[in-house]
Order: structure tokens, then C-alpha cells, then sequence
């Protein structure tokens, strides 16, 4: 799922200063899942806000509304009704679906309520973790289903980098597993090992952000 | 928070959100509006204390509630078994976000009872409203949520 996390009250606070009737919208989807952006988290924010607002002198007016999905026109459409009635919105979507809702309700101000922060797995009940980096070129084939650019600290094709931990952790956070330690157990168990020492070719970057926005065409799915 | 005037005249308006199993057997379950000594009382009972989410606790006090108490059973007395735990966490969330906007955590509680009667409820409502009383009146009051 698409990962993100409210923004520090404060900044959240001091976006809104000025406005008077706010439309606070979540999505339903990844950031409902990540406990960021759904129906609970807007119905939670909505009165920190106000009251937020509040001690700092300003009186609001907060609509709340969450779409089944705000990275879909059809969904988006529903706040068609509400725009009319405020003045600036606030979105607890990931960075796709505010822009969907900035680009339809043109004239009013969006003020993100999150960042977007990954692709990520709920491990536990309340822990989140990364798994994926949207790279372009996936080498999980190699990496036995374990993903170095988005869960090594250092994204290393030809890790560990030699910091592990003794505990297996990476030398960069003791929360975390040392990813390539957990890549090369895996090789180990199955008998591969010097699956690892291949030379491989560079990996490809540009099919990702760094070739400029992505732009994918079907052409047989076009209009 | 802006410095609230001493008036003797406050009466925090608590409203206290029960258990139905950390009330005794024999008592019917009071709800609705009471008034005790010094303070207005909203009762509200719950099936199990994990009913409540912390965005209903924090809509009582944006809605201008002076104090939200929410009375649970002992943890290991639940008869759900973890819904007091629960509850207790919600409780946290909602303290620290009253804590961010500087709305006082205090004006959310929860207290771990059983074998309640009105008498009893009524009382831990009269201890969290002195505990609120130093804040003075909820400045949300007259306010609501759309
Ligand atoms: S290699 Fe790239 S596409 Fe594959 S999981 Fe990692 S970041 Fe995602
Ligand atoms: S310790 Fe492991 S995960 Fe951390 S930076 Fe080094 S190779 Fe990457």
C-alpha cells in the first residue's frame, strides 16, 4: 500500500491560517490501511483542528468527507457539492489523490494533511514498513524476494556494505534488518550463494524518476 | 491556552461513558443528563469501554465538554479481554493530540472500576471535574462540528 503520516499539527495549524469553511477530505484506500487518511483519521483531525484553530484565535468551520478512492475522477467528482461551500481543503489522501482533487477544484487552495513517505507493508499491528521504491526495473528475480533499493539503508546492488550489525541489523537504524544480510541467508538456504557473485548489468534507473515523470501508454486501452 | 478567569461559579459539565460490566449487577444502568453537587453530569452506557474511538472522545470536548471520562474494567475483567486495553490506548491518543493544541490531556480519563452504582459514577465524575476545574470552562463551549 501507499504509505503516509499526518504532518506535525502545528504546520498543520499554521496552513490553514486565514481560512474560515475547510473541507477536510480522506481516501478509503492505502491511507485508511496505514492509519493516515481514512474516515477514523479524518473524524480524528477534524476536531484537533477546530480546536487547534480555536486556541489561536481563529473560528472554522471543518466538512468532513471520505471518497472510497481520491485517485479516481468518479470519486472525486462527490466533493462537487461541498467545494462551493469552502475555502480552502484539506487532504489526507497520498500525494496522487490531492492532486486529482487540486486539479479538479482549481480555484480553491489544497493543503496536504500527510506525507507520502512509501510503499510499505503493515508488519505488525501498528508498524509499517517499507518494501518497495517504485524503481522501474525490478530485481527482486535476483535479490530472492528481497528488495535492497527500497529496504537497504544505502539501496546497495552488491550489499551488505560491511556496517552490520552483529545482530543483524543495519548499521544504520538497530530497528531495522540489515536487508542484504537477510539476502544472502536466503541465497545460503537454498544452495545459491554464488547466484550473488554473478556480474550483473547496471541496473536501468531511467524507467522510474529518473528518466523525468513516468508516463505509461496502452495503446490498446486508449479512447 | 488562554489563561481562564477564576469563576466561582464553573460547573464542569463531565460526561462519563461506562461499561456495562463494570456496573453492579443489580444496578439499572443510568443514562442522560444528572445534576450533582457543582457539576452537570452526561451518562452514557457503553456495551464494553471499547465502543468509544478516540475521535468520539475528542468530538465531546471540541463540542465543549469540560471533562470525557471513560470507566473500564480492570484489564484482566474484561469480558471481551483486551477491550479495556483498548480503550486505555485510545484514551492516549486522544490525551496526546488534546496535548498538541494545548486543550489540556486532562479533559480525557479513564479510571479501571468495577461493581459501580450511580452513587459511584456520580463521585468519579465529581473527582475528574475538580481535576478539570483548574482549566476553566472548556473554550470550545457554544461551538459544533458540521
Ligand atoms: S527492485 Fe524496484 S520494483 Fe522491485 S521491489 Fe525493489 S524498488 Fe520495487
Ligand atoms: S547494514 Fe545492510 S541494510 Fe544497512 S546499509 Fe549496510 S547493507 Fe544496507
Amino acid at each position: 500500500m501507499i504509505v503516509a503520516e499526518w504532518k506535525p499539527i502545528p504546520e498543520l495549524l499554521a496552513s490553514l491560517k486565514g481560512h474560515k469553511n475547510i473541507l477536510l477530505v480522506g481516501c478509503a484506500t492505502c491511507v485508511a490501511e496505514c492509519a493516515a487518511g481514512g474516515e477514523r483519521e479524518v473524524l480524528t483531525l477534524a476536531p484537533v483542528l477546530k480546536m487547534g484553530l480555536k486556541e489561536q484565535g481563529q473560528d472554522v468551520n471543518i466538512i468532513t468527507k471520505t471518497l472510497e478512492r481520491q485517485c479516481e475522477p468518479e470519486f472525486v467528482e462527490e466533493l462537487a457539492e461541498i467545494a462551493p461551500q469552502v475555502d480552502a481543503i484539506m487532504s489526507l489522501s497520498c500525494g496522487i489523490g490531492m492532486q486529482l482533487v487540486a486539479e479538479r477544484f482549481i480555484d480553491l487552495p489544497l493543503y496536504p494533511g500527510v506525507n507520502t513517505t512509501s510503499l510499505a507493508i503493515r508488519e505488525q499491528p501498528g508498524l509499517w514498513t517499507a518494501r518497495c521504491a517504485a524503481c522501474g526495473d525490478c530485481m527482486l528475480g535476483e535479490t530472492f524476494g528481497l528488495c535492497p533499493v527500497a529496504r537497504c539503508a544505502k539501496s546497495l546492488m552488491n550489499g551488505p556494505c560491511g556496517g552490520t550489525r552483529k545482530d543483524g541489523k543495519c548499521e544504520v537504524d538497530p530497528d531495522t534488518e540489515c536487508i542484504w544480510r537477510l539476502i544472502v541467508e536466503r541465497a545460503e538456504a537454498r544452495g545459491r550463494l554464488e547466484d550473488l557473485a554473478k556480474v550483473r548489468p547496471a541496473k536501468d534507473w531511467s524507467n522510474s524518476g529518473h528518466g523525468g515523470p513516468k508516463r505509461m501508454l496502452r495503446e490498446d486501452l486508449r479512447s | 491556552m488562554a489563561a481562564a478567569k477564576p469563576d466561582p461559579n464553573f460547573q464542569p459539565e463531565i460526561v462519563v461513558l461506562y461499561c456495562r460490566q463494570a456496573l453492579d449487577a443489580e444496578e439499572r444502568p443510568p443514562e442522560g443528563a444528572r445534576q450533582a453537587l457543582g457539576l452537570g453530569v452526561r451518562l452514557v452506557l457503553l456495551p464494553c469501554s471499547s465502543k468509544v474511538e478516540a475521535y468520539q472522545m475528542l468530538k465531546i470536548v471540541e463540542q465543549g465538554a469540560d471533562g470525557v471520562l471513560l470507566l473500564a474494567c480492570p484489564e484482566k475483567a474484561c469480558r471481551f479481554l483486551t477491550g479495556s486495553l483498548k480503550a486505555e490506548r485510545r484514551v492516549q491518543r486522544a490525551r496526546q493530540l488534546l496535548g498538541l493544541v494545548n486543550m489540556g490531556p486532562e479533559r480525557v480519563a479513564l479510571r479501571r472500576v468495577s461493581g459501580l452504582s450511580l452513587k459511584d459514577i456520580l463521585a468519579l465524575a465529581g473527582q475528574m471535574a475538580s481535576e478539570v476545574k483548574a482549566l476553566g470552562p472548556n473554550p470550545m463551549k457554544g461551538d459544533n462540528l458540521q
